[in-house]
């Protein structure tokens, strides 16, 4: 199982990336990755269903919280099935994106501001050093920068300091970083393709 | 008093807003109940849109109304799709690895690609294209402003990446450390690195806090909404 | 009966527990146990297991592989010599190693009339092989062939001569009788490695059973022997294996005793002092069993009783010969300051102290009585093997190429090389290495590291290389060889020391084992009993107190490196629930306050930045009803923020262009969200403009789903999110590919999509404005991209949005509606962050400081 499964990871790996060099592999390209797609949208289903598992077996064995568990399933299976039903740009599933998810996700998204600005707050007690120091400056002159007064930008923090720090200084510190991490990928990449990494198991 | 769906969304997320707020003062099991109930019902509702919009249109119609070809097409990865879903049987689990193979070599070999012209030549490239005057005096940008900033973005962009770098060597005492000069050029790099991530922190700030001012801005909007009721 | 052991030496019955016999005094055990499992020595019949060691080659010792290289010179210029006198027989001294020999015999076996040792020492043609083809013997030693094995077990069996069978207790050792040729011609190459695999085989001759090929005298000699059994054994061994009278020597030894001067002659020990004392090797002590083992088969009783072959060999005799001392016996001496001493032999003395070491003074007094019982021809040796004191002289006078005195019968003179003749002060003995290692308590696997690789290498060496006529019985059976080298193998029990100067003194024949037929090669101190156990000897290392420090400090080090490390972390930082309140009524406070304020307070920002300028000029630009492709990636929970900052750029584009928007999503709520966003903030143009667009759903699969659709969309997404057919819609029309919309806009909150995007769609969205509507936590990760010219706008959260409304005649105004709330937010922030961390930088600071103190 092992050499099927490293051989089909390698096989599909090199055709597709054989269809960025080869016109006549761009054909076996598309088709393959269409299927991956497929093969992607059905994987978020198995992960669903774990999740379905898990906790109906906790309701099964009535353990603490299963309770909360018992709502996760019902409304799951609830959505599911008025979805599956009236199809997902139907209004009722409109309400449940407006009315559950998206307020949901908003408000704890709010909570987080608190969260940010305590953690800020504390930094230079937990950690004081010049990292710390520095990252808590930039992120106060951004704050001040982003906003405004009644006569418009706050000079020269504003209007100078804000665009400069932003599009500037962090421009190459992020720069090094996207370049980072596509080394990173390249090498991860490379390792798939050659079998050295199998992270679909059977290292 | 009709119950438009408006009103009904207004409802719903009022409460579900006031329930994740009550995470403030504390854990709560009203904060549990909510977020439970929004976990349950994404999750119902990222299923339904698998089914309507994967496995249907992308499965089922070639399988049902496609022509022979596409249904010759469309059998591997149904084949697939059986195969992944053995995955959630501990005893057939390791059919799935042939899927989950598949995938990886796939997205392997597209992130490779796509690191390569996308990110790696084309961010070297502009560095480098920091210090094209001509194509600077074409953005309105002047001689000093473009060699200033050039210098502070490629010395950014590599004092970043040597800080990525982890190579070290053993030393008398044991310890393993960088090279000196690499220490050195790390510790700038730290600095770089830290107004970027001042920078991510900003703006992280910015989007939770309009998105508690969109929140709170709604339960204004809903009481002065059925306050018109 | 089990209980009874059978001395070896003088028949007698001797307790099992008895190490020595009560009788003789000598030795009933080998000096090495039997072993057992998978180091037992291998019996007859039983096949040997092969070892492919030429891959070892590489890791001999630098002393050793020059030893073999100077082999190998060693050969081509005695191979040179003796194309230069084609008239003279080649001798066995010509061969290359151990198993060169084999090949020449394995073609011209004579193991009917003359001894294959014999034979090939004298180099005298042998006859025509019956069978066995050369190469096949060749490969029965190397590799042990089993069926060749068998063979050679079989034929061993019946050239066995009798009283060498009542020498041997267990008579295993078949069919190696041959291997002292073997030996001697290998002497000859200075090869301390294979030496070290040679000398058991002179044991083996020993013990061999094989009778028909041993000639007459040697047959009287074993009668001889047979009735010497019951005579006290003499100190030396050469005296114990031949008659003390030396008018039994026949006249080419008493020449070789006549040649000798007198007093090196009396002085026996002497030359194993004198290597004793110049640290050198104890191969040649070691070889003195051999040596005497020599002397021991060759029965000198008379010239008459000497087969035909060796007659001849004596009327040859009267030839000129260049050199006194055979040439495997110097080979030996040069190869001997490289050698290493075994325990037994060496001088011991510091390291192994000893009672007999104590009287090594009185030693010489009895080696001269021991030495008056030596055979003349033997005393010879003596003399020449106490060179190593006298090198000059020694140097002078016997390297006389041209001593036709010395009359020695030609099967010695075959020890002679046909080249010049080294000089004498060489070693004229050089103990086999094994001995050594035995001695010193090497690892077998060393043994074996060595071993083969002559083996190995025999294979390699060319069959004109080894000329040496000998029989067919001469082949040394190779399974043999592994089971000597395993019983070699260091016990922990203790092995007696010995100092060198009993060494010839001492008459115990070894019975068993590795040692098995030789005498006085571990013999006990001569008139010495022992009472109790001999010493023990550990094979333990012997360490300095240097190397003691290092392995003090390896350990400390292993130690270090295995204990656990405590991970360095933080003082627990207790959670301030008051602090955590205050943000809470502060933030809560600000934002409501800002929201409900009738008026705003805070002008909308002013600056342009040149990333949301962009953005304004590629809304302008899209030309009328053109194609728009939006990328919908965004969660739930920005909606607030996406939606502001999205708005005005749709809502400028729409105004200018009347776009066709196609929508598609790479989340799962993506689809339903560009519904909500359409329905929302661009409800009014829906509404009133004929504003129309296309939703393509849902696009699974990540970046494999973006790649895919940006080389081919209409075969990706072939339909919308209705299961329409998408492509024939009005939004799509003309449009088949992804460079054939008018722009690409991205809405996304993650920095991670955005990259997937502008990577995968790099090579097919060709030159399309690329605008991206992000959130503002993702702006600075896809700022690069803005840099480098890959994205032509960007829009970024709250303030990117109240930019572009600006420039949008302030239209939608969502921005400003939370721009108060935002601004008093961020100033809330700032002042927080800055006089909170300036606090706490402080508290910091103190708490290092008496963490400081403290420690």
């Amino acid at each position: 199982m092992r050499v099927i499964t490293a051989f089909i990871a390698i096989t599909t790996g090199v055709l597709i990336l054989g269809g960025y060099f080869f016109p006549a592999l761009a054909d076996v390209q598309t088709l393959l990755l269409n299927w991956a797609i497929i093969l992607a949208g059905a994987a978020a289903l198995v992960g669903i269903f774990n999740l379905i598992s898990v906790h109906t077996d906790k309701i099964r064995r009535g353990e603490k919280g299963s309770t909360y568990s018992a709502l996760l399933v019902i409304g799951l299976v609830a959505t599911f099935t008025i979805g599956i039903l009236l199809r997902p740009q139907h209004s009722a599933m409109q309400i449940v994106l407006s009315g559950i998810i998206i307020p949901a996700e908003a408000a704890l998204m709010g909570v987080l501001t608190i969260s940010l600005l305590y953690a800020a707050i504390r930094l230079l007690r937990r950690r004081t050093d010049m990292m710390g120091i520095v990252f808590l400056v930039t992120a106060a002159l951004l704050f001040l920068g982003s906003a405004t007064m009644r006569s418009g930008d706050i000079p020269l923090i504003g209007t100078l300091i804000r665009p400069w720090v932003s599009q500037i200084l962090a421009l190459g510190g992020a720069r090094g970083i996207l370049i980072g991490v596509a080394l990173g990928t390249l090498t991860t990449g490379i390792r798939v393709l050659f079998g050295v990494d199998r992270p679909y198991g059977g290292q | 008093m009709t119950f438009s769906p408006d009103l009904i969304i207004g409802v719903i997320s009022f409460i579900f807003t006031i329930l994740i707020f009550s995470y403030l003062i504390g854990d709560n099991p009203l904060f549990r109940i909510a977020v439970y109930l929004f976990v349950g019902v994404s999750a119902g509702y990222v299923a339904a849109i698998a089914v309507w919009q994967v496995l249907i249109p992308r499965l089922g119609y070639p399988l049902w109304f496609g022509s022979l070809n596409e249904k010759i097409f469309a059998a591997v990865p149904l084949l697939g799709v059986l195969f992944i879903f053995m995955k959630a049987s501990s005893r057939l689990s390791g059919v799935a690895r042939m899927t989950m193979a598949f995938l990886v070599g796939a997205g392997a070999a597209v992130i490779l690609a796509g690191a390569v012209i996308g990110t790696l030549i084309p961010q070297v490239e502009a560095t480098i294209n920091f210090f094209d005057l001509n194509a600077a005096a074409s953005r309105n940008i002047g001689f000093m402003e473009a060699i200033g900033n050039g210098s502070i973005v490629l010395a950014g962009t590599i004092f970043s990446l040597v800080y990525f770098h982890f190579g070290a060597s053993p030393k008398a005492d044991g310890s393993m450390r960088r090279p000196k000069v690499i220490e050195i050029i790390a510790w700038v790099g730290r600095i770089f690195i830290g107004i970027t991530l001042g920078a991510i922190f900003a703006g992280v700030y910015a989007a939770a806090l309009t998105a508690l001012i969109e929140r709170i801005s709604s339960l204004i909007n809903f009481f002065k909404l059925f306050g018109n009721f | 009966m089990a209980e009874i052991i059978k001395c070896p030496v003088c028949g007698e019955s001797n307790p099992a527990n008895q190490e020595f016999c009560q009788h003789c005094q000598s030795r009933l055990q080998p000096g090495s146990g039997p072993l057992k499992g998978v180091d037992a020595p291998i019996k007859p019949g039983q096949i040997p297991t092969k070892k492919n060691t030429a891959e070892l080659e590489p890791i001999l010792p630098q002393w050793l592989r020059d030893a073999r290289d100077s082999a190998r010179n060693t050969e081509q210029q005695e191979g040179q010599q003796a194309s230069q006198k084609p008239g003279q027989t080649q001798p066995a001294s010509h061969t290359e190693d151990l198993l060169a020999g084999l090949r020449s015999q394995a073609a011209d076996g004579d193991e009917d009339e003359t001894p294959d040792w014999l034979a090939s020492i004298t180099g005298a043609a042998p006859k025509p092989k019956k069978s066995t083809s050369e190469s096949s013997e060749v490969r029965w030693v190397e590799l042990g062939d089993k069926a060749d094995f068998a063979q050679e077990e079989t034929a061993g069996d019946a050239e066995t001569p009798s009283w060498l069978a009542s020498l041997t207790p267990t008579g295993s050792q078949a069919d190696e009788k041959d291997e002292l040729t073997e030996w001697f011609r290998d002497a000859d190459d200075s090869k301390p490695t294979e030496k070290a695999a040679e000398t058991p085989a002179v044991d083996d001759i020993f013990s061999t059973s094989a009778a028909d090929d041993t000639p007459d005298w040697l047959r009287r000699m074993a009668a001889e022997d047979d009735a010497k059994k019951a005579q006290p054994p003499s100190f030396d061994s050469s005296s114990n294996a031949f008659p003390p009278e030396a008018s039994e020597s026949p006249d080419w030894l008493r020449q070789i005793a006549a040649d000798s001067p007198a007093d090196e002659l009396k002085d026996t020990p002497d030359w194993l002092r004198g290597m004793e004392d110049k640290n050198q090797s104890t191969d040649s002590a070691a070889f003195t069993g051999p040596a005497s083992s020599e002397v021991e088969a060759f029965d000198p009783s008379s010239k008459d009783e000497l087969p035909a072959w060796l007659n001849d060999q004596g009327e040859s005799a009267a030839k000129p010969l260049q050199d006194t001392t055979p040439k495997w016996l110097k080979k030996e001496a040069e190869d001997s300051g490289t050698g290493e001493l075994p325990a037994w032999l060496s001088g011991n003395e510091e390291t192994i102290p000893l009672p007999a070491a104590q009287e090594e003074e009185n030693l010489p007094a009895k080696d001269e009585d021991a030495l008056a019982g030596l055979p003349d021809w033997l005393k010879a040796a003596a003399p020449q093997a106490s060179i190593f004191e006298q090198p000059e002289e020694k140097t002078a006078a016997e390297a006389e190429p041209a001593d036709a005195s010395f009359d020695s019968p030609d099967w010695l003179n075959t020890f002679t090389t046909a080249e010049t003749p080294a000089p004498e002060k060489e070693t004229p003995f050089e103990v086999p290495p094994a001995f050594v290692e035995e001695a010193k308590g090497e690892t077998t696997d060393e043994l074996f590291t060595e071993m083969p690789d002559w083996l190995s290498n025999a294979m390699d060496l060319p069959a004109s290389s080894s000329p040496t006529p000998i029989t067919n019985t001469d082949a040394i059976a190779p399974g043999e060889l592994p089971s000597w080298v395993q019983a070699m193998r260091p016990v922990d029990e203790p092995l007696p020391s010995l100092s060198s100067s009993f060494v010839s003194s001492d008459q115990t024949l070894e019975s068993r084992g590795a040692l098995a037929g030789l005498q006085g090669v571990l013999p006990a101190v001569p008139g010495y009993s022992p009472t109790s156990k001999p010493k023990p000897y550990s094979i333990r290392l012997q360490t300095s107190d240097e190397q003691l420090a290092h392995a003090e400090l390896l350990e400390q080090i292993l130690a270090a490196e295995t204990a656990p490390v405590p991970i360095a972390s933080f003082s627990t930082l207790r959670g301030s629930r008051g602090l955590r309140w205050f943000l809470f009524f502060m933030v809560f406070v600000v934002v409501i306050a800002a929201l409900l304020l009738p008026a705003p307070i805070f002008s909308m920002p002013v600056g342009v930045p040149r990333e949301v300028g962009g953005a304004v000029d590629v809304a302008r630009a899209i030309p009328a009803d053109g194609a728009v492709l939006v990328a919908v990636d965004y969660e739930a929970s920005r909606v607030g923020e996406i939606e502001a900052a999205a708005a005005p750029f749709f809502d400028q584009m729409i105004f200018y262009s009347h776009p066709r928007l196609t929508f598609i999503s790479t989340n799962e709520t993506g689809a339903i969200l560009a519904e909500r966003f359409v329905s929302g903030p661009l409800a009014e143009h829906y509404k009133n403009s004929g504003f129309s667009y296309l939703n393509l759903g849902y696009l699974p699969g990540g970046q494999l789903g973006i790649h895919a659709f940006a080389q081919n969309p209409h075969i990706i997404s072939p339909l919308d999110m209705s299961l329409q057919p998408a492509w024939a819609s009005a939004s799509l029309e003309g449009v088949s590919s992804l460079s054939q919309f008018a722009a690409l806009v991205l809405i996304t909150d993650n920095a991670e999509s955005a990259r997937v995007w502008i990577e995968q769609t790099e090579s097919a969205r060709g030159n399309i404005p690329f605008v991206v509507i992000t959130s503002a936590q993702a702006a600075p990760m896809i700022q690069p991209y803005y840099d480098s010219q890959q994205v032509s706008g960007m829009v970024a959260g709250l303030y990117g949005g109240a930019v572009f409304e600006q420039n949008n005649a302030g239209r939608p105004g969502t921005a400003r509606n939370y721009w108060d709330a935002y601004s008093l937010g961020m100033l809330l922030a700032m002042s927080l962050v800055l006089g909170g961390g300036l606090w706490n930088l402080a508290l910091g600071l103190r708490d290092r400081a008496s963490a400081r103190e403290a420690k």
